[in-house]
C-alpha cells in the first residue's frame, strides 16, 4: 500500500522521473541533515580550492626559500612554511585539489573495469563468471599497498597517469564484485529474457537495459570509493610514494611529521592537512551512507 | 565439509603459484640482481660475467624461477646486499615483532569490538548506540595513519605515556621481566592505533547481525516460550551473530599487513613493514620481494583459514 | 506442412556436484516432446509446475539450449539459435508471466515498445512513435501514456503493454507462457478476451502455457498435457474434457470445481471413481521411473501414453 501512494505523489509531481533513479538519492540526502551539510561542505571545498588554486601558482608555491624555513603561522603565511620554506597553507589548497582530482580519477579508471568486468562476468555466468570470480579472489588477497609501492619505485615514466594507472588495476575487485551479483540478480528477471525473444543483443542488453537499472548502486560504491581512494593517495604520498614533492598533495604534507621534529614541535605543517583528509572523507562517507540506506528501501528515512 | 576444505585448497594452491610468478616478474623488473651490491665496481667485466654464468643469472627466465622457487621453499630467499646477510636471517627478528603486533592488535580488536558490538545491536537506538555508531562512522572514515599520527602525536609526544619509537628499550637485557615489560609498553601504542580502525568492520557487523537476528521468527518464539531476555539473548542470539566473528581474523590479515606498513613506520617499529619500506628506499630487492612473498602467502593463508573455520561454523557457505 | 512442428524435443539441465563440480547428471525438463500447431488456432500446454510446459516454450523461441530433437516453423529447422535468422525471430514473439519483472522499470512505454521496432526495422522518431501510439490504441491503452514509465500502470495494464511489444513486429506465432496467472481474476478474463479479439483481428497464433484448465478450456482449440517432462495425452479440446484416456488427465479433469451445486454428488462420485482407478491402475500408465510411457494413437486426432501392446 506504502508504495502505491509513494508512486501516486510521484506521479502526480513528476510525471516522467522514474521513482527508483537520481530523485530518491537526491531526496535522501535532503532528509539527513548531516548528509546535506556535507554534501554543501564538500561543494564549498571543491569550488574554493579549484577556484583559488587557479591563481596560485604551483610552481611558485614549491619554490625552496630558504631564508623563510619553518616559520610558524603569521601574517605572511597563514599556516606557517615548511622546512623548504614554502608556504604551508598554499601547498594545502593545492595539494587537496590535487588529491581530489587523482582520487576522481582513480575512482573513475577502477570503477569502469570493475562495472565491465562485474556486469560482463554476471550476465553470462558460467565459465566466465567462474574464471573472473578466481582473478577478483586472487586480488583480493594480494598484499595490494605493497605491490603498489614496488610498482611506483620500478615504473621508469612516473607520472599522475602512470600512478593512477597503478592504484586503479588494485582497486577494481570490490566494485566489480558488486556488480556482478546485482548483475547475477537482474538477468534472471523477465526484461531481460524479453529484450531477448525482441531481438536485443547480448552488447545492447547489458548496456541499455540492465546498466540503468544499477545506477543507482553505481553512484553509492563509487561515492564510498572516492573516500577510500583518496585515503589510499594520501596514505601512499604520506610513505613517499605517491606523487612527487614538486606536486603536493594532502599526504605529501602529512609526509613531513615522518620526521618527530616537526611531527613533534611544527605541528602546524601537517596537522591542517591531516585534520582536512579526516574531514573530506567524512563528509564524503556521510554523503554516500545517505546514499546508500536511499537504495535499500528498508533503512530509507523519507 | 572435507569436500569443501579439499576443493578450497585447490583454489589455493595456484594462488600461491600465481604471486610467486608475479613477485618473480616484479624482481625481474627491479633494476639490478644478486650480483649488483656484492661486486666491487673495479672488477673487469669479463670475471663479473663468469660470476653471473655461475650463479645461474644468464639462464633463461624459467630456470631462474625454478632456481628461485626451490630456494624459497628451503628456506633460501636470497642475500641482502645492503646488510651483507642471507634475507632469512634478516627476516626472522622482524617477523617475530610484527607477529606479536599483529596478535596484540587482533586482540584489541576482539576485546573492543565484541562488546561494543552486543551493546550497539542489543540496546539500538538509545545514546550509547548512537556513540558507538558514531565512532565506528568516523573510524570507518579516518585513514590508518592519520589515527596513529594523531595517537603518537598526542600520547606519546604531548603525554610522553608511551614511547615513540623502537620495539624494547635499549640496555635491558632479553629473558628478564623488565625486557618483557618494555616489549610490551612498545607494542601497546601501536597495536590500539590500528585496532581502533580495524574494530569498526567487526562492530559494524555484529550491530547489524543482532538487529537482523532480534527480529526473526525463531527469536519470537523464543520470547513467547517465555524465555527471559538474558536467554534469548546468550543462548539465541549471541550464538548466531558471534561465531561468524571467529572466523574473521584470517581475513584481517590482509588489512594487517597493509597496517604494518603504516604503523611500523609511525612507531619506528623494527618489524616486516618498516623491513620493507627501507628496503624499496634502499633499492634492496631481494628482501622487498622476499617480504612481499612471506606476506602474500600469509593473507592467501589466513583467507583459506578463515574459509575453512567459516564453512564448519556456517554449514551455509559449504554449499557454494 | 504444419505451420509450427516440434520434434522429439529434449532440453536437459545439467546436475554438477562431486569433486570437480563436473557434471554428474542431468535433469531431464522436458524428455522426448512432439507436437504441431495449426495457424490461426490455439494450443495449449497444461502441466503442473516442473512439468517442463514452460520450458518447451522457451526452448521453441531459443531462450533456452535444445539438447536434442528438431524445431521447425513453416517447414524451416529454427532449433539452433544461429538458424533463427531475423526474419523468423519476428515471426516468433513472447508474452510474460510477470507483468511487472518482464517491463524494465528504467525505461519509459515508448522504449519498451519501441525496442523490437529499432532491433528490426528502420523508423524515423516520428514514424516510431506513431506505430508505438497504434499499438499502445490496438491494446486499449491511451496513447498518450507513451512516456510513461511502468509502474504508473496497473497489473492488466502492464499486461497489455507486453502483448503490444510482442505485437510491434506483427509476428505468427505468439508464445504466452502464463500470460494471466500474475492477474487478478477479475482482470484475467479481460485479458484473455482481448487476446481472443486481435487473434482473429490479426490471424496469430497461439501457443497457450497455463496450469488452469479453465483457462486452457476457454482459449484452446488443441490441447497437450505434460507431466515430468512428457507428453502423457494430446488431443482437441472435446476430447480432452469429455473423454479423457490417461489416468493423469482424468484426474486434472476430475478436480476442475463445478459451481453447480446439485451436480456435487455425481462430481464427488466422479472423483471416487477416478482416484479408486488410480490407485489400482497406476503401474499400466507409468513406468518403474513415474514417467510416462511413449504417445499410441487412438484416433486421428487424440493421442495417449500408454504401454505397446504385445
Amino acid at each position: 500500500m506504502e508504495t502505491n501512494k509513494v508512486n501516486a505523489d510521484v506521479q502526480a509531481s513528476d510525471q516522467v522521473r522514474s521513482p527508483s533513479g537520481v530523485s530518491i538519492l537526491w531526496r535522501e540526502i535532503v532528509r539527513d541533515k548531516v548528509a546535506l551539510v556535507s554534501l554543501i561542505l564538500l561543494v564549498l571545498t571543491c569550488l574554493f580550492v579549484y577556484g583559488i588554486s587557479f591563481f596560485l601558482k604551483q610552481s611558485e608555491i614549491v619554490t625552496v626559500d630558504l631564508f623563510a624555513i619553518h616559520q610558524a603561522p603569521n601574517e605572511q603565511f597563514l599556516l606557517g612554511t615548511d622546512y623548504g620554506g614554502r608556504d604551508v597553507f598554499g601547498q594545502l589548497i593545492i595539494g587537496t585539489r590535487n588529491s581530489l582530482s587523482i582520487g576522481i580519477l582513480v575512482t573513475i579508471i577502477s570503477g569502469t573495469v570493475g562495472i565491465l568486468l562485474g556486469l560482463i562476468s554476471g550476465y553470462f555466468g558460467g565459465h566466465i563468471d567462474n574464471a573472473a570470480m578466481r582473478l577478483v579472489d586472487f586480488f583480493m588477497v594480494l598484499p595490494t599497498l605493497m605491490i603498489v609501492i614496488v610498482f611506483v619505485t620500478i615504473v621508469s615514466d612516473y607520472s599522475i597517469w602512470s600512478f593512477s594507472l597503478i592504484m586503479s588495476s588494485f582497486l577494481w575487485m570490490g566494485i566489480a564484485r558488486l556488480i556482478r551479483s546485482k548483475a547475477l540478480q537482474e538477468r534472471e528477471l523477465d526484461y531481460v529474457q524479453a529484450s531477448k525473444t525482441l531481438g536485443s543483443s547480448n552488447f545492447k542488453i547489458m548496456f541499455t537495459q540492465v546498466l540503468p537499472n544499477l545506477s543507482s548502486i553505481i553512484i553509492v560504491t563509487m561515492t564510498l570509493n572516492l573516500a577510500a581512494n583518496i585515503g589510499i593517495e594520501s596514505g601512499l604520498s604520506f610513505l613517499g610514494f605517491g606523487f612527487p614533492e614538486s606536486t603536493p598533495s594532502l599526504g605529501t604534507l602529512i609526509s613531513y611529521a615522518r620526521n618527530p621534529q616537526t611531527l613533534e614541535f611544527r605541528w602546524w605543517i601537517w596537522l591542517p592537512a591531516a585534520i582536512l583528509i579526516l574531514i573530506l572523507m567524512l563528509a564524503i562517507n556521510n554523503v554516500g551512507q545517505a546514499l546508500k540506506r536511499a537504495t535499500d528501501a528498508r533503512q530509507r528515512r523519507g | 565439509m572435507w569436500k569443501f576444505i579439499v576443493r578450497r585448497l585447490f583454489v589455493t594452491f595456484p594462488q600461491i603459484v600465481l604471486l610467486s610468478i608475479i613477485i618473480f616478474i616484479l624482481a625481474q623488473m627491479m633494476p639490478g640482481d644478486a650480483l649488483t651490491g656484492l661486486i666491487d665496481p673495479n672488477i673487469d667485466p669479463a670475471a663479473i660475467e663468469q660470476q653471473r654464468e655461475r650463479l645461474g643469472l644468464n639462464n633463461p627466465w624459467y630456470v631462474q624461477y625454478a632456481d628461485w622457487v626451490k630456494g624459497a621453499v628451503q628456506g633460501d630467499l636470497g642475500q641482502s646486499f645492503r646488510y651483507k646477510m642471507p634475507v632469512t636471517e634478516l627476516i626472522e627478528q622482524r617477523m617475530i615483532n610484527t607477529f606479536w603486533l599483529s596478535l596484540l592488535t587482533l586482540i584489541f580488536t576482539y576485546v573492543m569490538a565484541i562488546p561494543l558490538g552486543i551493546i550497539s545491536g542489543r540496546w539500538n537506538d538509545t545514546w550509547l548506540d548512537r556513540a558507538i555508531t558514531g565512532y565506528t562512522y568516523i573510524g570507518f572514515a579516518a585513514p590508518l595513519f592519520i589515527t596513529a599520527l594523531l595517537m603518537v602525536w598526542i600520547f606519546g609526544f604531548h603525554f610522553g605515556w608511551f614511547p615513540t619509537g623502537g620495539s624494547v628499550a635499549p640496555g635491558l637485557t632479553p629473558g628478564t621481566f623488565e625486557y618483557f615489560m618494555s616489549k610490551l609498553q612498545h607494542l601497546l601504542l601501536p597495536a590500539f592505533s590500528m585496532a581502533v580502525i580495524t574494530t569498526v568492520s567487526t562492530v559494524q557487523y555484529l550491530r547489524s547481525e543482532i538487529i537482523d537476528t532480534k527480529q526473526k521468527d525463531f527469536i519470537i518464539t523464543a520470547r513467547a516460550k517465555g524465555a527471559p531476555e538474558s536467554r534469548v539473548y546468550n543462548r539465541h542470539i549471541f550464538r548466531n551473530s558471534l561465531l561468524p566473528i571467529a572466523a574473521f581474523f584470517g581475513y584481517e590479515i590482509s588489512g594487517l599487513i597493509g597496517g604494518s606498513v603504516f604503523i611500523e613506520t609511525i612507531f619506528a617499529f623494527p618489524g616486516m613493514g618498516k623491513l620493507f619500506l627501507d628496503s624499496v628506499l634502499l633499492r634492496d630487492f631481494s628482501v622487498v620481494s622476499s617480504v612481499v612473498l612471506i606476506f602474500g602467502i600469509a593473507a592467501i593463508l589466513g583467507a583459506l583459514l578463515s574459509d575453512i573455520i567459516l564453512s564448519i561454523v556456517d554449514p551455509r557457505i559449504r554449499i557454494k | 506442412m504444419a505451420f509450427l512442428e516440434v520434434k522429439d524435443l529434449q532440453v536437459y539441465f545439467p546436475i554438477k556436484g562431486g569433486f570437480f563440480n563436473r557434471t554428474v547428471g542431468h535433469i531431464k525438463a522436458v524428455d522426448g516432446v512432439s507436437f504441431s500447431l495449426e495457424q490461426g488456432k490455439t494450443y495449449g500446454l497444461v502441466g503442473e509446475s516442473g512439468s517442463g510446459k514452460s520450458t518447451t516454450g522457451r526452448a521453441i523461441i531459443g531462450l533456452e539450449n535444445v539438447t536434442s530433437g528438431q524445431v521447425l516453423f513453416e517447414g524451416k529447422d529454427i532449433t539452433s539459435m544461429k538458424s533463427k535468422t531475423k526474419d523468423l525471430r519476428k515471426d516468433i514473439q513472447m508474452i510474460f508471466q510477470d507483468p511487472y519483472s518482464s517491463l524494465n522499470p528504467k525505461k519509459r512505454v515508448l522504449d519498451i515498445i519501441a525496442e523490437p521496432l529499432r532491433n528490426f526495422e528502420n523508423h524515423s522518431k516520428q514514424e516510431e512513435k506513431k506505430q508505438v501510439q497504434d499499438l499502445l490504441e490496438l491494446v486499449g491503452l491511451s496513447p498518450e501514456s507513451i512516456f510513461k514509465y511502468p509502474h504508473q500502470f496497473s497489473g492488466g495494464q502492464r499486461q497489455r503493454i507486453g502483448v503490444a511489444r510482442a505485437l510491434a513486429l506483427k509476428p505468427k506465432l505468439i508464445i504466452a507462457d502464463e500470460p494471466v496467472s500474475a492477474l487478478d481474476v477479475s482482470v484475467q478474463a479481460q485479458v484473455l478476451n482481448f487476446m481472443r479479439e486481435i487473434q482473429d483481428q490479426l490471424n496469430l497464433t497461439y501457443l497457450l502455457i497455463s496450469h488452469d484448465l479453465g483457462i486452457i478450456k476457454h482459449m484452446c482449440d488443441h490441447i497437450g498435457i505434460m507431466y515430468k517432462g512428457r507428453y502423457v495425452e494430446e488431443g482437441t479440446k472435446d476430447e480432452i474434457f469429455t473423454n479423457p484416456h490417461h489416468i493423469y488427465s482424468k484426474r486434472l479433469v476430475a478436480a476442475i470445481p463445478d459451481i453447480n451445486p446439485r451436480m456435487r454428488e455425481k462430481q464427488y462420485r466422479y472423483r471416487q471413481e477416478v482416484q479408486e482407478e488410480y490407485n489400482q491402475s497406476y503401474n499400466d500408465y507409468f513406468d518403474q521411473e513415474g514417467l510416462a510411457y511413449s504417445l499410441q494413437s487412438i484416433s486421428d486426432t487424440h493421442k495417449v501414453a500408454l504401454p505397446k501392446r504385445g
